[in-house]
């Protein structure tokens, strides 16, 4: 175990891990644990919307790296939703003491479950499955064994496919690699056609070997350790889960769909799929403290140049219940 | 005309040590589309730098070495040579290395595990294996930000090319982490200037400049070769460390999931792999 506090800046991640942020302006908490955050707007969510726009799959017209590939280099956030929920992105934390009447509205009025297929938009569990995710999920807020706190909150990366839906993320992009710098956790796509890794090798990011066709990245993923959950919510994969990730960019470049088919016979009783839709930042937008967390960098041009910092988790071994019961709401 | 050159060419080669030790002219480096040396690939020592920068002799929980500073001794204001004494005596549990924080720089330059450079015009990008940590070194042309108070954990890197030589100034540092196993360690104040050059395609000099004027009395410099993997199919494998302390809490849920052995990685004394 490591101490608390390892250090007095890049402590976002337990911050944010923490707040029970579902919409509306960020937390004064957020923003101070902030430097240089002077062109961070009020009133920008993390849920901007509640649709996934559809992208076909076909032909790439937009610029290509040097190499030939999509360039699809830059900043990027999923506009739906955190990981609090992975059926109903927007509905919370089922059993959130902040929130004991549950989501206001009606389920229709929020953003549809990140299970496309099956069309019930549930993870097609085995019964000792579901009973499994229910266990974590009833215990999430009190945590009263060590396995009941979310992985994800001691610094763990948020691995396949969870990093998708938790803050904004760069792709760095080379001959042979496409690289994600998660907020937690780092993944290097290998498109240089080597092997997979030996089966016996689990790793929290698991082993992803990729592809172009056309507009589409498809990714083959094995070696998953399945230790980090999709979300609070506690879905989870063994480690025989095999998924085929699909990312189809739009010809302007300034969305992809992660479409994902999950497999793990010893979980499931039929494959399924998840699709998250991912938008674009650029010098163009607003950082935030979520979806694109960037600093001006400091140079002659009179072109705004934005950067970001390094992430480096700290420590906070804290479960997620103590602290939602003492953090005031944002909604 | 000629001699003129050639004079030039020579004051410009003896100007730095190094540079008698850099590709001998005509030997083929890689080199981006933009034709800077490209010096991409997966890199690693095989120094016993990270055992003490110093030189030392066997220990039980070191392998000997011959040290990498030049002059052989890091010179220590009075009271930092006191920490660091305190620090050499508590090395097994304080080196934040056994609690798997991130190693700083330069240590994950010469950290026995390997470490991966992604190299784009506008900058290098490195993956090191021990943490999966990722250090970025611009060559944008852009400056340390101008808020000095970020301390970073691998610091703040701006880069410039030198020739073919790829000079970076790093800043902005917090004080938790050391410099080696037998601890050496720095302040916030702790100013690195690295010169990275080929000296063959599969060969790397790393030169480095610390200064601190907290921790020491002058500037002082440390030299390592780092080699190319050139293993069939050789990959980083995320070695994220600090996870380990946990592990046992996650097995994956199965039907009759058995629990597995908690290990302590943290007390173990990880030998040297290069």
């Amino acid at each position: 175990m490591k101490d608390n506090h390892r250090s007095r800046t890049n402590a976002l991640h337990a911050v944010v891990a923490l707040l029970p942020i579902v919409a509306g302006t960020l937390a004064p908490a957020l923003v101070s644990a902030q430097t240089a955050s002077t062109r961070i707007s009020a009133g920008t969510g993390i849920q901007r919307e509640k649709v996934v726009i559809p992208i076909a799959e076909g032909k790439w017209t937009g610029p290509r790296t040097s190499d030939g590939q999509p360039d699809i280099a830059g900043h990027w956030s999923n506009p739906i939703a955190n990981q609090n929920n992975w059926t109903d992105p927007q509905g919370g934390v089922p059993g959130d003491p902040a929130r004991p009447n549950g989501p206001a509205g009606k389920r229709e009025d929020r953003a549809p479950s990140r299970v496309s297929d099956p069309p019930d938009g549930q993870v097609p569990f085995q019964p000792w499955a579901r009973a499994k995710q229910q266990e974590f999920l009833a215990y999430f807020h009190n945590p009263v064994r060590p396995e009941y706190i979310e992985p994800f909150a001691r610094c763990a990366p948020g691995g396949v496919p969870k990093s998708f839906v938790w803050h904004g993320y760069e792709v760095r992009q080379y001959p042979g690699y496409i690289v994600f710098l998660f907020n937690s956790g780092t993944r290097i796509i290998h498109l240089d056609g080597k092997p997979h890794l030996p089966a016996s090798i689990k790793l929290w990011n698991a082993d992803s070997r990729g592809h172009w066709e056309g507009n589409t990245l498809v990714v083959d993923v094995t070696n998953n350790n399945a230790k980090a959950r999709f979300g609070r919510t506690g879905e989870f994969a063994s480690e025989n889960v095999h998924i085929t990730e699909r990312y189809v960019f739009s010809p302007d470049g300034k969305r992809y769909n992660y479409v994902a088919t999950i497999e793990d016979p010893t979980v499931y009783t039929r494959p399924w799929t998840a699709t998250i839709p991912a938008r674009k930042y650029t010098e163009r937008d607003e950082t935030d403290g979520w979806h694109y967390e960037v600093y001006p960098a400091n140079h002659d041009g009179n072109e705004p140049i934005d950067e970001a910092y390094e992430r480096i988790c700290v420590e906070n071994n804290g479960g997620f219940g103590n602290v939602a019961v003492t953090t005031s709401n944002a909604h | 005309m000629r001699t003129i050159l050639l004079l030039a060419a020579f004051l410009a080669a003896s100007a730095v040590d190094s540079a008698a030790l850099a590709a001998a002219p005509g030997t083929k480096i890689p080199r981006l589309p933009s034709g800077k040396p490209d010096f991409s690939g997966i890199w690693q020592t095989t120094s016993a730098a990270d055992f003490d920068l110093e030189p030392h002799s066997a220990r039980k929980d070191a392998q000997p070495g011959p040290g990498i500073v030049e002059g052989d001794v890091i010179p220590y204001l009075p009271a930092a040579l006191e920490r660091k004494k305190k620090n050499f005596d508590s090395r097994l549990t304080a080196d934040p290395r056994v609690k798997c924080w991130t190693l700083g720089t330069p240590r994950g330059v010469y950290y026995p595990e390997p470490f991966q450079i992604l190299q784009r015009d506008r900058d290098l990008t490195l993956v090191f294996q021990f943490g999966n940590s990722v250090r970025t070194i611009h060559t944008n042309g852009t400056r340390h930000p101008i808020e000095t108070d970020n301390e970073f954990w691998l610091g703040d890197s701006r880069g410039r090319w030198d020739g073919d030589t790829l000079v970076v100034d790093v800043t902005d540092f917090n004080d938790e982490t050391w410099l080696d196993r037998a601890g050496n360690f720095h302040s916030t104040k702790l100013h690195v200037v690295e010169r990275w050059t080929f000296l063959d395609p599969d060969t790397l000099e790393y030169a480095a400049t610390l200064e601190d004027p907290d921790v020491f009395s002058r500037p002082w410099k440390i030299n390592v070769i780092l080699n190319r993997h050139r293993e069939k199919n050789f990959q980083l494998i995320e070695d994220y460390c600090y996870t380990l302390d946990y592990d046992q809490y996650y097995p994956e849920p199965t039907t009759n999931a058995a629990e597995p052995e908690a290990t302590d990685r943290a007390a173990a004394v990880r030998p040297a792999s290069p």
